[in-house]
């Protein structure tokens, strides 16, 4: 949050009209019986309609200048802000067929439903008049709800547009109503639109009568998630607990609407955010404890217990206890200890907690005045992992070990949801009355992709299997490496023994890999990380090729030191290793190749190639993410390949101030690539391929206006004369669709190599699904690539070919990845930045894989 | 029902608003005689219900409204939120919505601490005013009965001369509510006291409170033959019904002990890891204090210390169970007892050998994978 907000919120907190106990409060409306709580209430069948109908507003109101409606709140879901970014149709190359022909055909079983309508099906969109004109939203609706004219209709209302699957008589309906207390209210219903069933619109609608269809088969609505709260999961070692549900959507595929369903699971951390201080007290002791809260709590998400009400910590206001009052609606004071002992029978046990801050969200646009709701940390639960949790490997395991599910296992998931709402009496009749059927799961034609080979120094090898060669590569050669002989080991005192016989593995493994390993220096030191640093700073000058350091003990402050000044103060590459990991029981051999394999790569050697059929083509890694202290900054990677033969990189890195994940400075890491490549080749490529990943929902118009602009120039302005064409691809790792193969009554996963480019697609973009990945006992995701700008004008089946060769070429892991290797490689560089540098990593490193 | 407060807001505005001074007056009965099983006849919007829910000592809440609708009911804001899942209430509450009507014998409704009527009786026309007595005192026959109807000598001061709801058969004055209900109570064996909520303005006191309340109690706590003798009679249709987790059921009991216990272990391995320890033999034990600061009386602390100390054996951490039994939110879940400590916690942690304490992984695992440069597959780095 930035300082300038920060201030606003604990201004805003101490004003006492403005200050309340954790709830929003509506004015008080005629027939209002509502307490005050903001909860869904008794008729939250219309409440629910209503939350969802008022996001379409804003889709609806983009062709409808007409209506009053738009100055009303409630934004349109970003995933389907993407899905109206249409990218194919400037694509001339595709616009008939986007369709890839290598291969050998497969069919798939998907996680997809279709959903038939009528071939005359349409929406009808009512905007409602009130005279006289009625505020309260819940009592609109309810006045058109008793009307005898709707009463055995399909509806979706949010008290100013109305829609119908059946169209009124006249153009213009008059209808009157009463309230309770007698008053006549007149209501004109006039028709603005009727929406053929591939509107968006109709797509929004739909998601709202599917959510009413998953509550009524108790299911519980978290975010745009659905959980079976009744069968948890728990795992008390680490304080969590998992609820099963789906992730459910919508909307218009290649062809067809379709329901999509993914098994999901709600992770619910059973810790306080009093307890959460307490820990970081305990940490941090009391000198920084005030300034620790702050940065590891401001932005988080936390539910309260009593109300299931989710709210974001924007400050934490510590001149406020529990024992101070604050001002109820009514005007009344009272403590926020009296407030929820009388409301919710909780006693309040820390009387000295501070209280956390959250702005408010104004639900209608003529509130002037931000609202504040102030809770207490020790009834607010933290949700969700916390990037701190995500890498914990021990926790990471234990929630993937119980959230892994085979192909089978999501298979019967899906029936059973699909065979519950067919023989749902209430969901079938809601199905009718809008003239939906919710048909059976969908099967499509995918291709398996020729498999490839690997090209090493002095042969080709066809490896057993792709998700992992590493067998294959015993006793081959890497395709270039250069010789180690100045370089250092620091080990401490004790752990002289395992560094000799480590040493003696990785001297052999070198020499049958082809990479030459001469004998280090040795430096022994204290068991410290001051004493690890003051050696690297005694010992490394530029001369020195590479230090390896090998770690005692799990402190992060060991790694993130020697990491920050072998990458920026003092620029060499490094090596670490615990001597845990050394000291392995029957892994020596294995463990010495990986490390051999990773020192070759940051002194910049090759290990294997595949065969590029494109001479003279560069391909472009991108990947953002947030850097774990600043929360206000994100780091931008940037990895481009610098020969033809796609085995060397240049990295750039970059920290930016943006609250936004959009890369900002492209063109310059852009223009440096190309004249890398000039130098190398003597020449410029005459294509560039550039793979975008960490884009977020909503983020695809800005790309097209913001970076592939960016890009574009730098390779027009590289040459006077012929310039390199260009394609930007967006990779997303998370994407709805899942497809299985279908065999001995069981499903499993495709083959790799599987590329899906029909029925699951979108008509809008140029986009395919790849499976470049092996998933064990889980369940694969594919990798959908979206294909957003295109000079080259590849054929679709040479561009999925290109994109599968290159998650061949990831030197970290012998085996297929899931997405391309720059992308890769730039995900690895940030996360190193970010986790560990917090800066930007020396230009003198930019030509090896030193993040490795 | 609630329309006194609109009409009156020129006037007269009552802070809080009268409706919720209703609520609060069921609400502070309750916390007094802390019932049981609660019934709501008549219960609109449900928000009656709502508020009595978070009250620990009820079990049983029960809703009738003439006009509740199976289809409209998603169950809202009383089915059990999250937070109740994640901290489970100690008892189990079950709450029930029937379409019914308060002057139809169910004998569901029959044998309960509480029943409320508020704002209904004034609803009622004369036939089934003349029911409404049998059916409630005589029938359901509960511990006790709150009526509550609007008083009609406040109504000068609203500025409507008429009734308060067009849906109103009538409305008393306070004479004509005690009368009537000093007449039932007489004849079912109740006790009834008089009181109400909205006070009348300054120099009004005169016409009495806005809302005019009876509380009836039963004169005898044996429970009556009929609800004994009389067939089951189930005529209410139930359109609503949820149950919360708690304590009581054994899934939420063993996943709530775990936690605090896992809770205590990850504060005390915080402390032993950063202070000084000793080796005594195979074992390294801490040398100051390993309690966390925070939460415990000095006195809870000084108990902790006393118990047997957390150890570590190789990369391996061991909790005493006779430690834990000292942290005060373990023992009160366990009620003392290492016994069911013991039987609880193997079910969900690990125990040592000798079943003695709980064993947990003494490294701290957050930058492993940051180490282990070399033997992350991609799998795990995405």
């Amino acid at each position: 949050m930035s300082g300038r907000a920060r201030v606003r919120a604990r201004g805003m907190a101490r004003s006492p009209s403005a200050a309340e106990a954790g709830r929003t409060r509506a004015p008080p409306s005629p027939t209002s019986v509502d307490t005050g709580n903001n909860e869904a209430s008794s008729t939250s069948s219309f409440v629910g309609t209503s939350r969802k109908s008022q996001s379409c507003q804003d889709v609806v109101s983009s062709g409808d200048a007409g209506c009053t409606f738009t100055e009303r709140g409630g934004k349109i879901r970003r995933d389907f802000k993407d899905l109206s970014v249409c990218t194919r149709e400037k694509l001339a190359h595709v616009r008939d067929c986007k369709r890839g022909s290598s291969g050998v055909p497969v069919k798939l079983v998907t996680n997809l439903f279709s959903l038939d309508l009528p071939l005359d099906w349409q929406l009808y969109q009512y905007h409602v008049a009130y005279v006289p004109d009625i505020e309260s939203r819940r009592l609109r609706i309810a006045l058109l709800y008793s009307h005898k004219v709707l009463s055995n209709k399909a509806k979706a209302f949010d008290g100013v547009v109305l829609f119908l699957s059946q169209k009124l008589e006249a153009k213009v309906t008059e209808l009157s109503s009463e309230t309770s207390r007698g008053d006549t209210v007149r209501m004109t219903l006039t028709l603005t639109g009727e929406l053929p069933a591939s509107s968006p619109v109709c797509t929004q609608v739909f998601s709202i009568i599917f959510r009413k269809i998953l509550k009524k088969l108790a299911m519980y609505q978290i975010g745009r998630n659905f959980y079976k709260p009744s069968e948890p999961v728990e795992i008390p070692q680490h304080k969590l607990s998992l609820w099963p549900g789906f992730a459910i959507s919508v909307s218009q595929f290649e062809s067809r609407l379709l329901f999509t369903a993914d098994v999901s699971y709600k992770v619910l951390r059973n810790e306080t955010v009093l307890e959460f201080m307490a820990g970081i007290c305990q940490e941090t002791g009391m000198s920084c404890f005030t300034q620790m809260c702050e940065k590891q709590l401001l932005g988080l998400i936390v539910l309260t217990r009593y109300n299931n009400k989710t709210y974001r910590i924007d400050d934490i206001d510590w001149s406020v206890k529990p024992t101070h009052t604050f001002r109820k609606k009514d005007g009344t004071e009272v403590t926020y200890v009296d407030y929820y002992k009388q409301q919710y029978d909780i006693t309040i046990s820390d009387l000295n907690q501070p209280v956390l801050v959250s702005l408010l969200k104004s639900k209608r646009n003529d509130s002037t005045e931000a609202r504040v709701a102030h809770l207490i940390p020790e009834l607010c639960f933290l949700t969700g992992l916390t990037r701190q949790a995500t890498s914990d490997f021990q926790l990471m395991k234990a929630v993937a070990g119980e959230t892994r599910l085979s192909p089978m296992g999501r298979q019967q998931r899906l029936a059973r949801l699909a065979d519950d709402i067919q023989r749902n009496k209430d969901a079938r009749f809601e199905l009718e009355t809008w003239g939906l059927h919710f048909g059976c799961q969908m099967s499509l034609t995918g291709r398996v992709l020729p498999s490839e080979k690997l090209l090493m120094q002095d042969l080709v090898c066809q490896p057993g299997s792709a998700a992992e060669w590493s067998k294959d590569m015993r006793n081959c050669k890497i395709l270039s490496a250069r010789s180690l002989n100045k370089w250092l080991i620091i080990c401490s005192n004790r752990d002289e023994k395992v560094t000799e016989d480590f040493l003696h593995c990785l001297r052999r493994v070198g020499s049958s890999m082809g990479f030459n390993v001469d004998y280090p220096k040795t430096i022994k030191v204290q068991e410290n990380p001051a004493a690890f640093l003051s050696a690297l700073q005694r010992h490394v000058d530029p001369n020195v090729q590479l230090v390896m350091c090998i770690l005692p003990s799990y402190q992060k402050s060991y790694y993130d030191s020697i990491k920050k000044y072998l990458s920026s103060v003092c620029p060499v590459p490094s090596q670490c290793a615990l001597t845990r990991t050394l000291n392995r029981q029957g892994m020596a051999m294995s463990i010495a190749t990986r490390i051999a394999m990773q020192m070759a790569c940051k002194l910049g050697g090759e290990l294997w190639a595949v065969e590029i059929p494109l001479k003279s083509l560069m391909v472009v890694g991108i990947d953002v993410c947030k850097d774990e202290f600043n929360k206000g900054m994100v780091v931008v990677g940037f990895v481009a390949s610098t020969n033809p033969g796609i085995t060397r990189w240049f990295s750039r890195c970059i920290l930016q101030r943006a609250t936004t994940d959009v890369a900002d400075c492209l063109k310059v890491f852009m223009t440096g690539a190309l004249n890398r490549w000039h130098r190398h080749n003597r020449g410029l490529p005459a294509r560039v391929v550039v793979y975008r990943d960490g884009v977020g929902d909503g983020q695809l118009q800005t790309l097209l206006e913001y970076e592939v602009p960016q890009l574009l120039s730098s390779v027009t302005e590289a040459s006077s004369n012929t310039s390199a064409k260009l394609s930007v691809i967006v990779v997303r790792k998370k994407c709805i669709p899942r497809f299985f193969t279908e065999g001995n009554r069981s499903v499993q996963n495709p083959p790799l190599g599987t590329v899906v480019d029909s029925e699951a697609t979108r008509p809008e973009w140029y986009d395919f699904y790849l499976i470049s990945q092996a998933a064990g006992q889980g369940t694969v995701t594919p990798t959908h690539y979206n294909v957003i700008y295109d000079d080259n004008g590849l054929k679709p089946d040479h561009m999925q070919r290109l994109t599968f060769k290159l998650c061949h070429l990831y030197y970290n892991w012998p085996g297929l990845i899931s997405i391309p290797a720059p992308c890769q490689y730039a995900h690895k560089l940030t996360f190193l930045v970010a986790q560990s540098i917090h800066k930007e990593p020396s230009l003198e490193l930019a030509n090896s894989l030193f993040y490795l | 029902m609630e329309h006194c407060e609109v009409l009156s807001k020129k006037v007269i505005e009552f802070k809080p608003p009268v409706y919720e001074q209703r609520y609060y007056f069921v609400k502070n009965l309750v916390n007094q005689h802390g019932h049981k099983k609660i019934a709501d006849l008549g219960f609109g919007d449900a928000t009656l219900l709502w508020m009595l829910k978070y009250h620990r000592c009820v079990q049983y809440l029960v809703g009738v409204d003439i006009a509740a609708k199976p289809f409209e009911w998603g169950g809202g804001r009383l089915s059990p939120g999250v937070g109740s899942y994640i901290i489970p209430r100690e008892l189990d509450l079950t709450i029930t919505l029937y379409r019914g009507s308060a002057v139809q014998k169910d004998s569901r409704l029959c044998g309960f601490d509480l029943i409320t009527c508020i704002e209904l009786i004034e609803h009622l026309d004369s036939e089934d005013l003349a029911k409404f007595p049998e059916v409630v005192f005589g029938y359901f026959s509960p511990g006790m009965v709150v009526i509550s109807t609007p008083n009609s000598e406040f109504n000068p001061l609203f500025p409507a001369s008429t009734f308060r709801d067009p849906d109103h058969r009538f409305e008393w004055n306070r004479k004509q509510f005690q009368m009537w209900a000093l007449d039932v109570a007489k004849l079912y064996h109740y006790s009834v006291e008089f009181s109400g909520v909205g006070d009348p303005p300054a120099g009004a006191e005169h016409v009495g409170y806005c809302t005019q309340i009876g509380v009836f109690q039963k004169n005898s706590t044996k429970p009556t033959e009929l609800s004994i003798s009389e067939p089951e009679e189930h005529v209410y249709e139930v359109v609503y019904t949820t149950s919360y987790p708690s304590l009581q059921q054994s899934k939420y009991f063993r996943f709530t002990l775990s936690i605090e216990a896992v809770k205590a272990i990850d504060l005390m391995k915080s402390r032993f890891l950063r202070g000084p320890r000793r080796k005594e033999g195979d074992r390294v034990v801490p040398l100051g204090s390993c309690t966390p600061q925070h939460g415990l009386t000095e006195a809870q602390r000084a108990e902790i210390e006393q118990s047997p100390k957390p150890y570590s054996v190789g990369e391996k951490f061991y909790v005493p169970l006779e430690r834990l039994l000292a942290y005060p939110k373990v023992n009160r879940l366990v009620a003392g007892s290492t016994e069911k400590l013991r039987t609880v916690l193997a079910e969900g942690l690990r125990l040592n050998g000798d079943q003695t304490a709980v064993q947990v992984e003494l490294v701290d695992y957050h930058t492993q994978r940051l180490f282990d440069e070399h033997l992350v597959s991609p799998a795990l780095e995405s």
